[in-house]
């Protein structure tokens, strides 16, 4: 191959490569073929083609920092937003869906919309425990700890939020802060313990539960904890699902059965509590199919 | 997962299109809005950052009328290929029925397309998902620039890094012609359809 087609095949190359927009491959091409010109003799001396080279090289290096400086939040349209907030909320639990699409709208770069949702949903929405987290989460990995906790502040002063739900998300920022090494002060909420606290003045207890360890009174497994992992939470009832082939498992569990020593995990708290065998059905399609889905309807306190 | 309305006979399912950055995920959904127009719903959505990168997805969806008996219809969707919008791949791939893998042939991509499908199996399996069972479809996508002197990877190459132990389907392509597309659309939606019938049996 002569020179002329090297140059050639190089810049067709580099030529392509930053017309579909890759940049780095494009760069790569050209320094390529400038270390050859530079190099060659019969080339080396041609200095209207070296400073044709380095002139694209320059403006392949401009592309680059354009778009490593291009926003992340572009301005987009209210019915593309309306778009996002239904087609990523997927919980069948219409509160916790409006909370997934205002999460989603924040993730997507609508972050003032996404903002606003969760406030709205703080202030009137049926679960403003579940809708606060989600606006603390949304400003600690979106925007700043500093957001986060002006936005806990704001919630202390105007009492939006009771007693109780304030201690567990002082709690949750408390954790953050601790596991991160961030300094923060955070208003005091009031004298009782953080458990009295969090389960105060809530009808529903609304923890977000990830594990139930359950104690059984007889059976295969008396006097033995097995812990299950919680697959649906509303409110005070909660779901696990047992696979089939623990059959001698799903036997211990009946509608209307006491629970009387039942471990709950939650994020920010382990706690004991109680309750009762409310449903018990198999499942009869999608990827659990034959499994056992055990629903449990905790007990307030 | 799918969602089945037995009683109106409908079932809705999602398919996303997942590669390296500019790969031609887009280019793939630009063809199917405007090659099928009579099974599209509404206007193909975008997203775009500098460069006409796809910033958040590309969303399309589609209507296929009666099959067995039950109206389908899907959602497609891209996602951002760029490796630093990695949660925003995680949450387009959330509940999805079935995945196109577009490897890009360009011999520049090879490393690209790897730690794609690995980024792709990665975010899966936090979802509990296995991609050696998911319905997966492969397209070597830009087969038609080897024509032009720029270096390509032989289809043998590409299988044996992408697909040696998947042995997913996979299809030759020229996106930004047209080709390969609605064959690699179809076999993705033939055996999406034929999983969900057999973990959603709504054709019975």
């Amino acid at each position: 191959m002569s020179m002329k087609e090297r140059i050639q095949g190089l810049v067709k190359e580099a030529e392509t490569y930053r017309s579909m927009s890759l940049l780095k491959q494009s760069k790569g091409k050209y320094m390529e073929l400038l270390a050859l010109v530079e190099k060659d003799p019969s080339t080396s001396k041609q200095k209207k083609l070296i400073d044709d080279i380095k002139s694209r090289i320059r403006a392949v290096d401009n592309e680059i920092t354009e778009i490593d400086q291009a926003t992340e939040s572009p301005e987009i349209s209210e019915d593309v937003q309306d778009l996002i907030r239904n087609l990523f909320s997927f919980s069948p639990n219409q509160a916790t869906a409006a909370i997934e699409g205002a999460v989603a709208l924040a993730k997507f770069g609508q972050y003032e919309k996404g903002v606003k949702e969760l406030e709205r949903l703080v202030k009137d929405g049926p679960t403003p425990l579940q809708a606060a987290i989600n606006l603390l989460r949304c400003h600690l990995s979106l925007a700043s700890p500093d957001v986060a906790v002006e936005q806990y502040k704001q919630w202390a002063v105007r009492e939006e939020l009771g007693k109780g739900d304030l201690k567990y998300l002082r709690t949750f920022l408390e954790n953050y802060f601790k596991k991160r090494g961030i300094e923060a002060e955070l208003p005091e909420t009031g004298e009782e313990s953080a458990e009295k606290a969090d389960m105060e003045g809530k009808s529903d207890d609304i923890l977000d539960l990830s594990s139930l360890g359950i104690q059984f009174e007889d059976g295969p497994y008396k006097g033995k904890t097995v812990e299950f992992d919680v697959s649906f939470q509303s409110g005070n009832k909660v779901s696990i699902i047992i696979p089939s082939n623990k059959k001698a498992l799903v036997d211990l569990f009946k509608q209307g059965q006491r629970l009387s020593n039942i471990q709950c995990t939650s994020s920010i708290a382990i706690f004991n509590g109680s309750g009762a065998v409310s449903g018990k059905t198999k499942v009869t399609t999608g990827p659990k199919h034959g499994s056992y889905n055990i629903d449990i309807t905790l007990d307030g306190r | 997962m799918a969602i089945f309305n037995a009683k109106d006979r409908v079932i809705e399912c999602r398919l996303v299109f997942y590669g390296p950055g500019r790969c031609g995920k887009t280019t793939n959904l630009e063809h199917i809005f405007k090659a099928g127009k009579k099974y599209t719903q509404s206007d193909m959505v975008s997203i775009n950052t500098k460069g006409d990168r796809t910033l958040f997805f590309d969303f399309l969806p589609m209507g296929l009328g009666k099959v067995k008996g039950c109206d389908v219809k899907l959602q497609l969707y891209t996602v951002p290929g760029q490796a630093k919008y990695s949660s925003t791949r995680k949450l387009v791939l959330k509940s999805v029925d079935g995945v196109v893998f577009v490897a890009d042939s360009l011999e520049v991509r090879r490393q690209a397309n790897i730690l794609s499908l690995k980024d792709l199996q990665q975010n899966l399996a936090e979802q509990n998902m296995n991609i050696f069972k998911i319905p997966l479809v492969i397209q070597y996508n830009k087969r038609d620039l080897g024509d032009d002197g720029i270096p390509i990877l032989p289809l043998e190459v590409l299988e044996k890094d992408l697909n040696s132990k998947l042995k997913a389907p996979s299809f030759s392509a020229s996106a930004v012609n047209g080709k390969g597309v609605a064959e690699t659309l179809k076999k993705s939606i033939q055996i999406t359809l034929s999983y969900l019938n057999r973990e959603l049996k709504w054709t019975q």
